[in-house]
């Protein structure tokens, strides 16, 4: 017993020296293109390990020859973090568009502790100097993102816009067209307008209310900015991928037999859901699981309602209610739907098959304070008083 | 005469005071009170506590016009992971709060574990990961690593950069 512990606290020892971390921050620094202009940067290398580490730092890329850093080696102590600083020189006549390079600290292959072995890699993580050069003219980058369906089901599309050009757009929006699962066109949406000027990032967004089946859609979006346009397509999804169990029928039943149990599914989804199947537990008084019974797998079309079939063998089952649950399997997805089997002679009655759907919303949010409405209906109150003394009991009493 | 205008303008002095006075406290009441995170926050955890009150909603964008914002209907303080960039937050309640600023600051790090003959890469930063696989000197592969990610690879040297 203690010769494996000790083989088992060996192999452990081997492989804690055969790790090694290391890490850096910030991971990229941008900067908008200034010819000559020199900049004074930050960054961190971190000894993620317990243990006294070797570090070299590199300069790599179109800045090498730009780029100098406060230290190239150094050791660093457990857990340390240690500040160093670079120093970049812009050059001049870089052509449009985004210029890279890299300062990379790396770690140096250590000696084990343990053993005179080498563990024989580096490792090494690399801060990123990113210089945006302006394009000429007018130039605007830009991405789809779409966000939800929220709670009450609405989608926003999102269009972050950013200003790589020298010159300020100066009316920037886009259409969204939205297309079904066979390609027709459902709905057609406007962004909001926007300006934005050179270097600057906005964003222009468009809300839809989707009045239409679950399932895949493509958005595609034509960004209109002065007399340039682009377009931008991304595939969502609307609607929760869903099977629902609308019933569950035992016919023909005797005690004793075969029960046969009819689960009627139906797919809300807009495309087929394949290889779907049930699984039922019956739970005894104790609660022990005393039958679990499986159906076969069913392909279920869009807006399709199908039977489930499973059997379970009622030898030995006395009367009375038990509990029960099915668990509907698809995709990576398992739904559980409890409900009681009220097991007679020649009878099985199913009981409370669905879901409870609670509230989020229990509060009553701010309101539901004494002191802020007492406040409120106080402000309202003093509104009253100012009107009726200013406009009628004043005057009325400097007439008297 | 003069006694009653006197009291006239006591009486809309008195008015308007009062008005004003409670105003201004119910609207010191009732706008929410930011606590955490601080204008200017920077962190390299993404794990960012919101602490706040007098507001049951706050809103987080990356835009400062909150055009696009995630939006949590909260009532306590509460702990959202975030990954790295700049962003703008704000609380709502009766009244909404003032904006402010907060940075997460990218980490770029990697762990490389022998795994037999060769090593396992994995991403320990807070950003999906680019590898560069070396070998005496030249480049023979690549991974991307998603956060806390790993990977089998082949190699001597191994150089992570975001891949965001």
């Amino acid at each position: 017993m203690n010769k494996k512990l000790l083989i088992v606290l060996l192999i452990g020892l081997f492989l804690v020296e055969g790790a090694m971390a290391i890490g850096i921050t910030p991971g990229r620094s941008t900067f908008d293109y200034s010819p000559g202009s020199v900049k004074n940067v930050d960054f961190s290398v971190i000894n993620s390990e317990d243990k006294v580490i070797d570090v070299v730092v590199l300069v790599q890329g179109e800045f090498n020859e730009s780029i100098s850093v406060s230290e190239v080696s150094f050791s660093m102590q457990p857990g340390e973090s240690k500040t160093l600083k670079y120093g970049f020189t812009m050059p001049p006549n870089l052509s449009p568009g985004s210029h890279l390079s890299e300062v990379v600290a790396v770690q140096l292959p250590g000696r084990s502790v343990t053993s005179e072995a080498f563990v024989g890699a580096a490792v090494g993580v690399a801060t990123q100097i990113i210089v945006d050069v302006p394009y000429p003219g007018k130039y605007l980058d830009a991405s789809l993102n779409v966000i939800g369906p929220s709670d009450d089901g609405e989608v926003t599309f999102v269009m972050p816009l950013l200003s790589r050009g020298e010159l300020d757009v100066v009316k920037a929006n886009a259409i969204v067209e939205i297309f079904g699962p066979f390609n027709d066109q459902i709905d057609r949406l406007n962004t909001n307008t926007v300006s934005v000027n050179s270097g600057e990032r906005k964003e222009i967004v468009a809300n839809w209310n989707p009045e239409v089946a679950p399932g895949q859609y493509r958005a595609v979006a034509t960004l209109v900015y002065d007399e340039e346009t682009r377009k931008i397509e991304k595939t969502f999804s609307v609607g929760e991928r869903l099977l629902e169990i609308d019933g569950v029928d035992v016919n023909d039943f005797r005690l004793g037999g075969i029960a046969k149990f009819e689960v009627l599914v139906s797919n809300q989804w807009s495309d087929a859901i394949n290889g779907v199947f049930a699984e039922m537990s019956v739970f005894n008084k104790a609660g022990e699981v005393m039958a679990e019974i499986k159906s076969p797998t069913y392909d279920i079309h869009s807006l399709e309602k199908k039977l489930m079939v499973l059997f379970w063998d009622t030898a030995g089952v006395s009367r009375g209610e038990y509990d029960a649950t099915i668990l509907l399997k698809y995709s990576d997805k398992s739904d559980q739907h409890d409900f009681k089997l009220d097991v007679r002679d020649d009878e099985i009655n199913v009981i409370g098959i669905g879901y409870v759907i609670s509230s989020e919303d229990t509060g009553g949010g701010l309101f539901s304070n004494g002191l802020v409405v007492f406040l409120v209906v106080l402000v309202v109150v003093l509104v009253i008083v100012n009107l009726l003394w200013f406009l009628y009991l004043r005057k009325k009493i400097a007439k008297k | 005469m003069r006694m009653d205008k006197k009291i006239i303008l006591g009486i809309d002095f008195f008015i308007l005071a009062g008005t004003l006075a409670l105003i201004v406290f119910s609207v010191g009441y009732v706008q929410p009170l930011l606590i955490a995170p601080q204008d200017g926050y920077e962190s390299n955890n993404g794990a960012v506590l919101f602490s706040f009150e007098k507001a049951d909603v706050i809103l987080i964008d990356d835009n400062i016009d909150f055009s696009s914002p995630d939006e949590y209907h909260v009532e306590d303080n509460l702990v959202i992971n975030l990954k790295p960039g700049v962003y703008y937050w704000k609380a709502v309640g009766v009244l909404p709060s003032e904006i402010r600023e907060f940075k997460i600051n990218s980490e770029i790090s990697l762990k490389l574990k022998q795994d037999g003959e060769g090593y396992e890469v994995v991403n320990a930063g807070n950003e999906r990961l680019n590898v560069d696989v070396y070998s005496e000197g030249k480049i023979i592969g690549n991974v991307v690593l998603d956060v806390d990610g790993s990977e089998g690879v082949f190699g001597d040297k191994f150089v992570g950069r975001s891949d965001e």
